[in-house]
């Protein structure tokens, strides 16, 4: 007697499990070590921040933001207070516009090295983990001096910045972006550069183009995939066309190019923050905004390029001091779509990997 | 000189002279015992310091200090933690296989212990001197493979049984190049006993000889006692801890100590081997064998923190396609090395 | 702008099929249907000639109290077109065409409108709560849920005190 189909061995990864990037949890079905099917589940962190939203009056909302994606907490106050900007009228000042974008682009370096690290540290790289976490400590001090706060920077008002950069933050962020070439040198040389890593990482979990635009995909895993999409350069927020950057686009589709991608990023929003240094005006950092922020009745949707995909806000306001609806459009929410049907047929150890290179936050997925 | 070099034989003699018959067979038992004694303080010792001496590595290679709150330099953070470990619930789980669950720390600690006993510390120092040493080491290690499954089907979790299968397909590969790696020591010596091959290597390490068979030898070695790159027994990542991941207290803590005793092993069988065991100017020569197994201990604490974890086909594809043709290749050519070595000399 | 006048010209020819009211707000075109033309007006949309807007940027559920709303959020990797379609659900019977067939991506998107307003979505491989958990009753974002009262809270959190 042959045996001719052996028993499917059913896993519940998370919501408690070492790699699963907070409180994510899936269900994989194995054959062996093959993966068969996944059942990504989510909402171990939703703490109805769009509900929230309705009872809290706009200013009261920003801090609500920080906890989307809290790797880059800078980037999601900006998408709010720009969308409700949008919806006033208001014009801010030219130097909190160039403090915004310095911010922000740290933010995209800081959540970018995150990433790397935890992809290294999903891979087993142990060692490449420390390494790119000592370095975001950098930026974080640096959000310290001017926020008071590290992770939950919440610096962004409505109409401007809440304070402006003490006169230390200039040096070290010019010592900062003076070491990031050495800093990226290092992190290929101890984690990407090595054989066993690119074995784990090239070839893996292949999203082809088409997929990736069908998925509604954003965000650095959608430019590994071969399109050249930046909001920053489709449609210039803020003071983004002044400056002069690329968007790095990488063709390989492969779990490889989902990570070398923010690598390349990172020295493009180097490139940003130098010239906006170079370009910063003096002068007032808030505008002339009303005490009570009353926006007229209507309805704006803006989305900005977050470092893990793009972050859309909807606000429908009904005239008075609260939002009618806020929704929060959140990036890695759609990327993680991709993850049941891209995984589906690698290893388990590879499924790991691709979901490392999604780059999922789950307070921005769970909202 | 001399008699530091001969201080455990001397001593030795000395406990032996305490019986009317130095030959006696309680003379005999009691030397046994002795023996069986220093193994397990050997294991011990070499856990509490390569832990400790793994976790200064680590943060050598990170950047890091390392351990340094418990005693200088942090060294009491390894008795700290075994006392932790001691004082920890011993927690079976309702669904578990109890005995297979229970018997299988036992056997992995208890490899080492038969396994460190044939090793020859020093000249005429092997506590049991086998004739058949290599061929005892190698079998006795393969009964490792069984713990861990036993440890991986007894704790009746999904993680745990994957890392039980994981343990087994790697390491009966692995095994296959580990064995015929050695085979070209053994054809050049023609002795399998450890003691012979360590004084074969007077003039010349067989680590010169043999240089392809140490390379396979120590990649099919790490493999063998599951370290990064190849931990895929307990990757974290995937499998929480695999067979480990339903163990507390001691019972953790003897798979620890199997753990480090399997290295440490492994590590001897290699400077035994191949880097001539305790032979070695100046220094007593149990001073170098340790020395010697504490280089191939180090670089084994660096590759594991330098590498990720390699992927499951490939360790299988490094096995099997790579390491078992190459240490072929060696036989052969270990063999054609000998044919021409006996013509030229007329033997 | 030239691609903006062509897509408001498109949008307009379309409108006429589809029962549509084209409106603009703060620079962006809406295209209001009423739930049944859903599926032919974003067929439609996204293979627009010159102007498709073919990248399902976001959907999502709206509560207007007197009918629900989908918004999808539509964009094109290829253009600075953007276009709002609304689809005007009936609030006692929310149902309206999944457009998991249209654009795969809708699949998390819709199960979220699903899960904070109950809205039924027609034809999708998978409709399940994906924040709430199963069983959970009523739909969170809807202007007629009610949260739990203060009171009641603290009612809870004194008895975990006083234990």
């Amino acid at each position: 007697m042959s045996i001719d189909k052996t028993e499917e061995l059913v896993l519940n990864m998370g919501p408690q499990h070492p790699s699963m990037h907070g409180l994510f949890r899936m269900i994989v079905h194995l054959e062996g070590e093959t993966v068969t099917e996944i059942e990504p589940k989510i909402g171990y962190l939703h703490r109805g921040i769009e509900k929230l939203a309705e009872s809290r009056t706009y200013t009261q909302f920003i801090p609500y933001t920080d906890r989307l994606d809290y790797l880059a907490s800078p980037h999601n106050n900006w998408a709010y207070v720009q969308t409700v900007e949008k919806l006033m009228g208001v014009e801010i000042p030219e130097r909190a516009e160039y403090l915004r974008v310095i911010f922000g682009e740290l933010a995209r370096i800081a959540s970018h090295q995150v990433m790397i690290a935890s992809t290294a540290l999903d891979i087993a790289g142990w060692t490449a983990w420390g390494y790119a976490f000592r370095d975001r400590e950098r930026i974080l001090d640096m959000y310290e001096m001017t926020a008071g706060s590290r992770l939950t920077v919440n610096c962004m008002r409505i109409g401007g910045m809440s304070a402006e950069p003490p006169a230390e933050f200039w040096p070290a962020l010019e010592s900062f972006l003076d070491d990031t070439p050495e800093m990226l040198e290092e992190y290929y040389g101890i984690f990407f550069g090595n054989e066993i890593a690119q074995g784990r990482l090239k070839n893996v979990g292949i999203m082809p183009k088409e997929l990736a635009e069908n998925l509604s995909i954003t965000g650095p895993v959608l430019r590994a995939s071969g399109v050249q999409y930046d909001v920053r350069k489709a449609y210039p927020y803020s003071i983004y066309d002044r400056f002069d950057f690329d968007v790095p686009v990488r063709y390989g589709c492969d779990s490889y190019d989902r990570t070398i991608i923010r690598m390349d990023e990172i020295k493009e929003s180097v490139k940003i923050i130098r010239q906006a240094i170079r370009d910063i005006p003096e002068g007032p950092i808030m505008a002339k905004v009303p005490k009570v922020i009353k926006p007229p009745v209507g309805e704006v949707y803006h989305r900005v390029e977050n470092p893990k995909g793009e972050l859309g806000f909807y606000i429908v306001s009904d005239g008075s001091t609260k939002p009618a609806r806020v929704r929060i459009r959140p990036g890695t929410f759609v990327n993680l779509q991709m993850l049941p049907i891209v995984a589906k047929g690698w290893k388990i150890q590879d499924v790991v990997a691709i979901f490392a290179t999604l780059d999922a936050v789950l307070g921005e997925v769970d909202k | 000189m001399q008699t530091l070099n001969n201080l455990f034989l001397i001593i030795a003699h000395f406990i032996r002279s305490l019986f009317a018959d130095p030959q006696s067979v309680w003379a005999n038992l009691t030397m046994d015992v002795i023996n069986f004694i220093i193994v397990v303080v050997i294991i011990v010792l070499a856990a509490l310091i390569l832990i400790l001496l793994e976790r200064k590595v680590a943060g050598w290679t990170s950047m890091r200090t390392g351990p340094n709150r418990l005693g200088p330099r942090g060294w009491f953070q390894t008795i700290a933690d075994a006392l932790k470990l001691m004082g920890k619930e011993d927690v079976t789980p309702a669904g578990a296989d109890k005995i297979i669950f229970k018997i299988a720390p036992m056997i992995i600690f208890s490899l080492p212990m038969m396994t460190l006993a044939v090793i020859p510390y020093g000249n005429h120092m092997a506590p049991i001197d086998l004739d058949l040493g290599i061929f005892y080491f190698l079998a006795v290690s393969a009964i490792s493979t069984l713990a861990f499954l036993m440890a991986g089907w007894g704790s009746n979790n999904k993680y745990s049984l994957l890392g039980g299968m994981r343990a087994v397909a790697q390491m009966i590969s692995y095994e296959i190049p580990l064995l015929f790696s050695l085979l070209g020591v053994i054809m050049i010596t023609q002795s399998f006993n450890l003691g012979d091959i360590v004084k074969a290597q007077h003039t010349i390490p067989f680590i010169v000889l043999q240089p392809l068979a140490f390379v396979i030898y120590i990649i099919a070695g790490i493999a063998e006692v599951n370290r990064a790159p190849f931990d895929l027994v307990e990757a974290d990542q995937e499998v929480v801890a695999g067979p480990f991941t339903e163990y507390t207290g001691l019972r953790w803590g003897l798979f620890f100590l199997g753990e480090y005793g399997n290295m440490t092993a492994v590590s001897a069988l290699a400077a035994t081997v191949f880097l001539g065991g305790w032979q070695g100017p100046f220094l007593p020569g149990w001073v170098w064998f340790w020395m010697k197994v504490g280089v191939i201990i180090f670089f084994m604490m660096w590759v594991r923190w330098t590498f990720p974890r390699i992927r499951v086909d490939h360790l299988m594809h490094l096995a099997w396609k790579v390491l078992l043709p190459l240490s072929i290749l060696n036989i052969f050519l270990t063999g054609l090395g000998i044919f021409i070595y006996r013509l030229v000399m007329g033997g | 702008m030239e691609n903006k006048e062509l897509l408001k010209q498109r949008v307009e020819e379309l409108a006429g099929r589809v029962n549509g009211e084209v409106e603009e707000i703060l620079g962006t075109l809406i295209l209001k249907v009423q739930a049944p033309y859903v599926t032919e007006t974003l067929t439609a949309v996204k293979s627009f000639d010159d102007v498709p807007c073919d990248f399902l940027h976001d959907l999502a559920g709206l509560d207007l109290v007197d009918h629900l709303e989908v918004v999808y959020q539509l964009t094109s990797l290829n253009g600075p077109q953007h276009l709002r379609v609304k689809a005007i659900v009936d609030r006692e019977n929310p149902v309206v065409d999944s457009v998991t067939r249209i654009w795969q991506g809708a699949d998390y998107l819709e199960r979220e409108a699903y899960d904070m307003f109950g809205i039924q979505f027609k034809g999708h491989p998978n409709l399940k709560r994906i924040y709430m958990w199963d069983d959970f009753e009523g739909y969170p974002l809807r202007k007629d849920y009610e949260t739990e009262p203060i009171e009641i809270r603290n009612l809870v959190r004194q008895r975990i005190d006083g234990e």
